[in-house]
Order: structure tokens, then C-alpha cells, then sequence
């Protein structure tokens, strides 16, 4: 074996512009693969970072009459299920929470959680200083304590030994570090396809749950997630079979909070719920970079192919010397594997930096991305595959030569054996097989592409351009929160965003200024409730549920929304003023089709019990909130003077650069309050962005990959076209001297590269009309059939084809006829 | 005793329309054992073909063919490639050296395909170096050596695994004189020692080494004749 390698490594030395090609060719197709294997192990396939992942699941709930599904719980209803729910060993409840840590040079914003005690024992980690928290320190008053994780540890504190068991001031509160958690720990973990922060950031301080007497009452104030760990003996069938007695209970214990039907509540599989809308994605691409490594294996065969009819005088000389079919066959393989092995080498160096770029891109958008990395279990495949890509590239070339004919190789003048038409054969039908891979690939990448361009130019209802955006979250402590469920109070809320908008308008550059409890498109969502004067309730009926936002006057104006109707908020729309909303003509079309929603009231009362009424003054163009791809919701609007908000996202307009406004805001907002940080600081351009980015993902890579399968096909053409000449240098001579012209010659060459482009477009089309159905589920507003994208990318390959097939036929118009003629036939 | 019985061996092609291209015609030829046989004949004449029957490089034949008691004839190729490679060595007239190997892998490499152990092969590489004067080329490339000495590594290469029969097709055909004659006079020691040779050549020279010549013209043996010596 060892000889062999070494006879290997001679002939590629001697061939290192064969070597260079062939390695180059399979490091893009193995780094290829190795960044997918990557993204699936750490994505798919490795286990959550908790002890027995598969155990852990989510409760979510639903109200199905009213479209609402996988929504948040109730604390009432978590305190219920923690008694009742008896298939689990823990069940622990915990919600988004942004604290504004002080002290220190500069106040800061950073994104944290607040959680059942019983959470840490339930995902099974420990601190790594410190401890968790006590079920008696959950509650209020009890609640002074955080842990913090150990990024923030060391960034903010510089890895402080003695940090347990000191004080921070968190919202202007102090509280007592008690414990650092592992960088490796991570929870919440952003969850895709769920109402709520879709893109919320890591979490660096959790702090134990204090349900207000208020929110203890309120069995219909739902805003937090569920995770529970299912008993060993039970699987999550069981469990939701429990779980459905249990809503039974409460729907007859509580009607009024369950009215309407189709009320439940569902247990879904943790890892299902953090990566499962990925699966599609993943295997799409799983197949792109197959189809480019059969692109590759093929290109490689066809060179190994004209290799082989160069060694076909040496292997005849292995035979006559006593070489059997086998040791042939492993001479010619271990050459291909160890040409698979330095293009994996390559290529896994190509897929460290591919994913590196991939993770400083899309990390903030895509779950697990940040742990994606090349590890051992994915160099063990790629070492499997690279191997395996060797003997599949190599084979054909080798079964080919293992039994040469001995007597026309071996003789004096020996033209080569008649294996030669066979090879020809086997090289053209891999061009057309790699032609066939590269067009399906290229219809794939430019349906995602045409889909993605498509969504982009998509009108949101809003202006996204020059706008700048920042979050703002006031401390409780100096800012309190309104006395009364209603929200109306809190004074010292109202008075902070107006003041601040009255400061940030007067900077130059600004247009207009305005906030809004969520921006659209950012992947946040607040919804509630409502009564309709007039429409009496019905009690098997849901009562209206739809999206809300709070926001200040000219929140329209930053966004330039189209009033359709009435009129915009105003600065007198106050807390003294009738209360008034503005709603968006698909909630309008939805509760008054046929009649004029203006002037008409709403209530977050009982309607029977002396409600407040607003009256909607207003009538605005939708925008899309949820998605770029997802009908505007019916939505309405509340100014913040009526309800007092204590986080809110600021927006301000501006006639240049939005991003130069960040220090000028960020210093009026501390020129209000010197602890009052602002976070999250990015254009609404951005925030558009963002919402697409998965899908941006997708359309990248599968582009890159589709471009790759393409200079593949084309470096193959060539070097089948380049072999073709030289095969037929004797005849194009003939010609030439029979008075064939240039034309004439490039006729001959480029009509056999036509051919097989020909027979290679008309296999892929076929195959690109079956696979594409897989891609429809990630197309928006392209059919998986869209002709437009078919003929462009069959031109496209075609020329490409052609071009590569243009310059061997070019050489061969200037071959000198004499010396053609003398070359052996 | 008798090495090689050919009887009505023939040797076709087809051609269109059902005809047939005979390069050999009823060959009948018996060599013994420690014959020089030299095998003539004008281009075309079936020379080469011949000596491939005898190498059983060519299996596209009929008739019948011993060597020694073994049927040939009756063989697969695949026994026939294992009967040749125990008692038949080929030297070509292109030498056809393998050019990425030295010397001394050169002269390995049949050792290694009859899986002669590692320290075995070494010690029959080192004495063919030895007995045919070329230790200090060991570790050279066929593209650093003459026409000549590529062809003595040639002819050491036939011999290493001591075939009982020696073919050579033309094996002066691409060296000069002073250089054949130095590859002919090694013929006639190895002859000496016992190996059987057939050789094809042109050269009345170089027949002349032998004590037999059998005369081909358009595929027919024309007239055999010995040589006194």
C-alpha cells in the first residue's frame, strides 16, 4: 500500500496543473458539504446544552376560533399546572425582561429573563460560582437576588472573584449577584415561529418570577412560556393527553376566560420548537452541495478518463508484468483518495472561514448559529466522505483501465486500444450528467432568489428608509408603573417619552420622532382583548382578540403611514381628553365591512359594567407587522398619554444618515436620565432586514453553491471539448488540408459541445421540474414551475457551455495542417 | 523436452461484410527446452502476433498451444495470465519501463505482484543489480538512463522472477549497434544458463545469436531452418 501512495504522490507531483485543478475542484465541494454537515450537526442533530434534552418540552396554548395558536400562559395558569400537571418532575414559567444595569462608566441596557426557580434544577446545569435561586425567594420582596451569566461576568466585571455576593442596581433597584452561569448555558433560547421575541438576544442576568397580586388575578393575561420536564416512564403523548383533562377542567371551571371553544393547550419537544423550522432549509441545501459533490465527482472522473488513455501504456506494462485487476484498481484509487484527502484537507479550511462569515452575518437571526463550528464528529464525516468521493470519482476511470488491452498498447506504434471509444463515451455522459446537476442547482438558486428579490421590493405600508431606531426601558423603580390595571396613571412614564421626543426633534437632521411599544417586522407582538359597543357577547363565541400597539403622535409621521380616514393622534389626546384609538383598515374591513368604523367605540372592560369607551377617531393603511410575506393583521392603536407604557421603541426620521443620530439621541436621553440607557440601536432598514434574513441565508448559500456547480460544468465542458481536439488533431487536419475553413472547424467542435449541452439541459429540466416542488415551501409569490426562471437559467448555462467550449474549439481552427497530419490518429 | 507446441495456431480479424484479415495461418511450430529461436519475417507478417500468442498477451486465437504439458488452450485468461506470470519474461522493443518508478522499483515491481515478501524482494533485487552491473543506477529514472541501459533494466526486469521462457519482441530494434550487441551476447549467457529464448527480430545479425530460425511471410511459417553452431 505504501508503494502505491508514493507512485501516487510522484504522478501528481509531475501533473501539478492536474493536481491543482482536481484538489481545488473537490476542496469546494467537500467544503461544501463540511459547512452543511456543520450547520445540520449543531443545528439538527447535537442535543440541547441541558442534561437529557429529549425530556424537555414546551406548553403552549391556543384559542383555535380565534387563529390565535402557540401563545403564552397566564401566571394563574402556570400555578394550576404546577400542582395539577403530574407528568412531569419540574414545570417552570419564564418571560423576556431587560434590565438597565447602573453603575459602573456608562448605564447599560442588557436583555435577561425572569424565571421560575425551579428552572435551573429542571435543565439540569449548574453555576459554575454561586448558586440558583430558592423556590422562597420567588415571589415579591423575596425577588432581590439575579444570577448572571459568565459572559457578562467577564466582560462587564472582568471575571470580579468576588462578584457573589455583592450588589448591582438593576432598574434602579439593587439586587444581590448570587450566582454566575456557564457560557455554554443558554435560556431562554430564541424559538422561531413564536409570538414573541423572535429575535431576542442572548440572556446574560435572570431573576427569580414576582407575580403582582394583579397579575395573580388575571387568569387572561398570558405573557409567559412554559418548560417542564417530562417524568422518565413518560412520553410526550401521555402527557398531552393529561394535559387536555386538564384544560377540560379549567374551560368548566372558568368559562368567561375560556369562551368561544377551541381553547387547548399543547406540549411540543423543546429542540422541535428551537430548530424545527429549519429542517426544510437544511435539507434543501443538504441536497444542493450532494448535487455539487456529484458535479465535482463527475468533472474529476472526466479528467481521470483522459488521465487514464494517457496511462494506458503503463497499466498495459502493470499487466504484462503480472498486475491483476485488483491491484489495478487499487493503484488508481488510492491516486483518487488521496487526491479526495488534500481537497478535503482544503476544503475544510475553505468551511471554517465559509462559516465564520456565515455566523458574523446571521448569528442574531438564526438560533444555534453561534455554536455551529467544525468539530470531530463533522471531520469524521468529512473524512468518510472524502474518501468515498474518492473511490466514487475514481472508480469509473479505474474499472475502465483494469484490463487493458495488452497487445495494441503494448506494440511498437501502439495507438492505444479500442477502450478508447468506450471512455469517450463514459466522458461524454458525465459532461451531460454534470450539465443535468448544474442546471437543476441553477433553477433552484434563481427561484429562491427571484423569491427573495420579490419579497424584498414588497411595500411593508411603511416608509423603511432613514429611520433609526432605539429601545428604551425605564426602571420601575423611577418610573412607576400605573396603579390601576388599566394603565392609565403612570405620570412619570408619559412625561420621560414626551420630553424625550420633544429633545429629539429639535436635533438637527430629524424629521420626525415618535415611539411605539413594538416596531413592525422586528419579530415582537402585543396583542389584546376588546368589546365592541353595541355587539353583545356571546358566550360559545371568542370575543375580539387583536393586535395592539401603543404608541405617541407622530408615530405615523417617522413611519409616513397613509391615513385613510379621520384623523392621526394628537398631542391633545391625553389622559384628560376622552380616550380615543385608531384602528387599520383590516380591522376595519373585519368588524365594520359594511359600514363606517369611525366614531364607532371599543373596550377592554365588560362591556355590561360600566366601561371606558374609545372611540375610534381614526382609520390607517395596514402594514405588514408579522412578516414581509404575511397579510397585514388587523391592528389598532392607542396613544401612550392613555396608557402608559414603560418600554417603548424610539423612531426618529431623519433627512440624512440615521445612524449618525445614534450618540445625539443616545445623550438626550441621558440628558433626561444620566442611567437610562438606550439598546438595540439599528435602522428600520435593518429591522426589515433582519426579518428576512433566514431566507437570506438560504438564498446565499444555495446561490454560492449554484455558481460553484456552474464554473464546475463549465471546467468540465472544457476539458471534455480540450480532449476532443486533441483526440481528433489528425482529422481536423485532414480537413483543414481537404479545405475545410476556419468556420468549418468551429462548427465541428462547438456542434459536439451543442450536443451535449444539448442532451445535459433537456435531463436537467426534467429533473429541475420534479425537484423544485421541494423548494415551494421557501418561495414567496414564484411558482415552483416560474418559466421566466427556467428559460433564463437554461440560456445562461447554455452560453456558459458554450464559452467554455469556445477556446479548445478556437485552438483547434489554428492548428497548422501539416503538423495535424503528421500527429498520430 | 519439449517448452512450446503450437498446432494450427490462427489469428483472424473481421472485416466488413463478413470477411475476415488472417494475420496468422496454420501455425505448427515445436521449441525445446534451451532453444534460441529467432522468429523473421518482412512488416506485416505476423511476427509480433505471434510472439503475444506466446506471451499470452492475446487471447483472440484458436488452435493449440502447450507449454510445456499445460494445455493453454484450455485456460481462462485469468489462469493464463497466472501460467504467465510463473514462467514467461517479455522484453519489448520500447523497453517500457515504468517512468515513475527507479531502477530498483523497476526490477521490484513483478516481485511485488507475485507477493514475494518485502526482504525476499530486496535480497533478488539486489543480486539481478549485482549480476547485471547496474547497482549504481539503482536509484535513477528511466529518463536518466541510454537507450542501452534502459533496455538491460528492461531485460533484468524479464528475468528477476527466473522465467523459464524468454520472449523479446525486436529488442535491439531502438538502440545502436554497440548497444544491441551488448543485449544480444546477454541473451546468449542467459541461453547458456538454460533459459529457453524466442526472439523476434529483423536482423540477420541478431539471429545469427540463435540456433534456429523460423521464417514468417503474410501470417504462413515459410521455412524453419537451424543453425549450426
Amino acid at each position: 500500500m505504501l508503494s502505491e501512495i508514493k507512485v501516487a504522490l510522484r504522478g501528481l507531483v509531475k501533473t501539478p496543473g492536474f493536481a491543482a485543478i482536481a484538489i481545488a475542484t473537490l476542496a469546494l465541494a467537500i467544503g461544501a458539504n463540511t459547512s452543511v454537515f456543520s450547520l445540520i450537526n449543531a443545528l439538527l442533530v447535537r442535543p440541547l446544552p441541558y442534561q437529557q434534552p429529549s425530556k424537555l418540552v414546551l406548553i403552549w396554548e391556543r384559542f383555535a376560533a380565534q387563529g390565535l395558536d402557540r401563545i403564552p400562559v397566564s401566571p394563574p395558569e402556570y400555578l394550576d399546572l404546577e400542582n395539577q400537571f403530574h407528568g412531569c418532575t419540574n414545570i417552570a414559567a419564564f418571560n423576556y425582561e431587560t434590565f438597565n444595569l447602573g453603575g459602573g462608566d456608562f448605564p447599560e441596557r442588557i436583555s435577561g429573563a425572569v424565571v421560575s426557580a425551579a428552572l435551573f434544577p429542571l435543565l439540569g446545569v449548574e453555576p459554575i460560582k454561586g448558586r440558583t435561586f430558592a423556590r422562597e425567594e420567588q415571589g415579591e420582596g423575596h425577588d432581590d437576588v439575579i444570577v448572571i451569566s459568565e459572559r457578562l461576568w467577564k466582560r462587564r466585571f472582568n471575571s470580579d472573584p468576588l462578584l457573589v455576593g455583592k450588589s448591582l442596581l438593576l432598574n434602579g433597584r439593587s439586587y444581590t449577584v448570587i450566582g454566575v452561569m456557564p457560557a455554554k448555558f443558554e435560556f431562554p433560547i430564541p424559538l422561531f415561529g413564536v409570538q414573541g421575541n423572535q429575535f431576542a438576544e442572548r440572556v446574560d442576568i435572570w431573576k427569580p418570577i414576582a407575580f403582582t397580586p394583579v397579575e395573580l388575578k388575571e387568569r387572561g393575561s398570558r405573557s409567559y412560556g412554559l418548560i417542564a420536564r417530562l417524568r422518565p416512564e413518560v412520553s410526550a403523548a401521555t402527557a398531552q393527553a393529561e394535559l387536555d383533562t386538564i384544560i377540560s377542567n379549567w374551560i368548566r371551571a372558568y368559562p368567561d376566560n375560556y369562551r368561544g371553544g377551541g381553547f387547548g393547550a399543547k406540549v411540543y419537544p423543546f429542540q422541535d420548537q428551537v430548530v424545527g423550522g429549519m429542517r426544510t432549509g437544511l435539507a434543501i441545501l443538504l441536497g444542493a452541495v450532494v448535487f455539487v459533490l456529484l458535479i465535482a465527482c463527475a468533472n474529476l472522473a472526466t479528467m481521470l478518463l483522459a488521465r487514464a488513455s494517457a496511462r494506458e501504456r503503463e497499466l498495459a506494462i502493470r499487466v504484462a508484468l503480472g498486475a491483476g485487476p485488483w491491484r489495478l484498481l487499487r493503484q488508481m484509487l488510492t491516486e483518487s483518495v488521496l487526491l479526495a484527502l488534500t481537497g478535503a484537507g482544503a476544503g475544510i479550511v475553505l468551511s471554517i472561514w465559509g462559516l465564520d462569515l456565515l455566523k458574523r452575518i446571521s448569528a442574531r437571526t438564526v438560533p444555534r448559529l453561534a455554536e455551529v463550528n467544525v468539530d470531530l464528529e463533522v471531520l469524521v464525516i468529512t473524512a468518510i466522505v472524502a474518501v468515498g468521493t474518492g473511490i466514487l470519482f475514481g472508480l469509473i476511470p479505474a474499472l475502465s483501465s483494469a484490463k487493458p488491452e495488452l497487445t495494441e498498447a503494448l506494440k511498437e506504434g501502439g495507438r492505444g486500444s479500442t477502450t478508447g471509444a468506450r471512455r469517450n463515451l463514459l466522458r461524454n455522459s458525465l459532461v451531460v450528467a454534470e450539465i443535468a446537476l448544474a442546471l437543476v442547482l441553477l433553477v433552484g438558486a434563481g427561484l429562491l432568489l427571484k423569491s427573495y428579490t420579490r419579497l424584498q421590493n414588497i411595500d411593508p405600508g411603511f416608509d423603511r428608509r432613514s429611520v433609526l431606531t432605539a429601545e428604551i426601558h425605564l426602571s420601575e423603580t423611577k418610573y412607576p408603573a400605573p396603579a390601576n390595571a388599566d394603565y392609565r396613571g403612570g405620570e412619570a412614564m408619559i412625561n420621560f417619552w414626551s420630553e424625550a421626543l420633544r429633545r429629539v426633534r429639535q436635533l438637527p437632521g430629524v424629521e420626525a420622532a415618535g415611539c411605539t411599544i413594538v416596531l413592525p417586522l422586528s419579530g415582537s407582538n402585543s396583542d389584546s382583548s376588546f368589546a365592541i359597543e353595541g355587539r353583545t357577547l356571546d358566550p360559545n363565541e371568542p370575543g375580539p382578540d387583536e393586535e395592539l400597539r401603543v404608541i405617541t403622535p407622530d408615530y405615523f409621521k417617522v413611519l409616513k403611514t397613509q391615513l385613510l380616514r379621520g384623523r392621526f393622534f394628537a398631542d391633545s389626546d391625553n389622559a384628560e381628553a376622552a380616550q380615543v384609538a385608531i384602528i387599520n383598515d383590516a380591522l376595519a374591513r373585519k368588524y365594520w365591512p359594511n359600514e363606517d368604523a369611525i366614531g364607532k367605540r371599543i373596550t377592554f372592560d365588560d362591556p355590561r359594567k360600566d366601561p371606558k369607551w374609545l372611540t375610534i377617531v381614526g382609520i390607517v393603511r395596514s402594514v405588514r407587522h408579522r412578516g414581509l410575506d404575511v397579510e397585514p393583521q388587523p391592528e389598532y392603536y392607542i396613544p401612550v398619554a392613555q396608557r402608559a407604557e414603560s418600554s417603548m421603541i424610539l423612531a426618529v426620521r431623519s433627512t440624512q444618515d440615521p445612524r449618525s443620530l445614534t450618540s445625539a439621541v443616545r445623550r438626550e436621553i441621558q440628558s433626561i436620565d444620566p442611567d437610562q440607557p438606550i439598546a438595540n440601536v439599528r435602522t428600520l432598514d435593518a429591522v426589515t432586514a433582519d426579518s428576512i434574513a433566514p431566507r437570506r441565508m438560504s438564498v446565499v448559500l444555495l446561490g454560492v453553491f449554484a455558481v460553484i456547480a456552474l464554473v464546475l460544468a463549465a471546467v468540465g465542458i472544457f476539458g471534455v471539448i480540450s480532449y476532443l481536439v486533441l483526440q481528433r488533431t489528425h482529422e481536423i487536419g485532414v480537413r483543414m488540408a481537404l479545405g475545410a475553413q476556419r468556420a468549418d472547424v468551429l462548427r465541428l467542435v462547438v456542434g459536439h459541445a451543442l450536443k451535449l449541452v444539448g442532451v445535459g439541459t433537456a435531463i436537467g429540466l426534467v429533473l429541475a421540474f420534479f425537484s423544485t416542488r421541494a423548494l415551494a415551501v421557501l418561495l414567496y409569490n414564484v411558482g415552483a414551475f416560474d418559466v421566466a426562471t427556467f428559460a433564463i437559467v437554461t440560456v445562461v448555462l447554455a452560453a456558459t457551455a458554450l464559452l467554455a467550449s469556445y477556446i479548445p474549439a478556437l485552438r483547434a481552427t489554428k492548428a497548422d495542417p501539416m503538423i495535424a497530419l503528421s500527429h498520430n490518429a | 523436452m519439449r517448452m512450446i507446441g503450437l498446432s494450427h495456431i490462427e489469428r483472424f480479424f473481421p472485416l466488413a461484410k463478413a470477411k475476415f484479415f488472417y494475420v496468422l495461418r496454420d501455425i505448427d511450430i515445436d521449441i525445446q527446452e534451451g532453444e534460441f529461436v529467432s522468429i523473421m519475417g518482412p512488416s506485416g507478417a505476423g511476427k509480433s502476433s505471434l510472439l503475444h500468442i506466446l506471451g499470452m498477451h492475446d487471447h483472440g486465437w484458436s488452435g493449440e498451444y502447450f507449454l510445456g504439458d499445460t494445455a493453454v488452450h484450455h485456460l481462462k485468461a485469468k489462469e493464463r495470465a497466472t501460467l504467465r506470470n510463473e514462467q514467461i519474461g517479455f522484453v519489448f522493443q520500447q523497453y517500457h519501463l515504468l517512468d515513475d518508478l527507479t531502477v530498483y522499483e523497476n526490477l521490484e515491481i513483478p516481485l511485488s505482484y507475485r507477493k514475494v515478501n518485502k526482504s525476499e524482494r530486496a535480497a533478488i533485487v539486489a543480486d539481478t543489480l549485482d549480476r547485471f552491473q547496474i547497482v549504481g543506477k539503482k536509484d535513477l529514472y528511466p529518463s536518466q538512463l541510454s537507450g542501452g541501459q534502459q533496455q538491460l533494466v528492461g531485460v533484468a526486469r524479464a528475468i528477476i522472477s527466473n522465467p523459464k521462457l524468454l520472449l523479446a519482441d525486436e529488442p535491439t530494434g531502438n538502440l545502436h549497434s554497440s548497444q544491441g550487441e551488448e543485449i544480444m551476447d546477454l541473451f546468449k549467457r542467459l541461453n547458456a544458463e538454460g533459459t529457453t529464448i524466442v526472439q523476434v527480430t529483423h536482423s540477420e545479425k541478431n539471429a545469427a545469436y540463435g540456433n534456429r530460425i523460423i521464417q514468417l511471410r503474410d501470417g504462413w511459417i515459410v521455412e524453419p531452418h537451424n543453425l549450426n553452431h
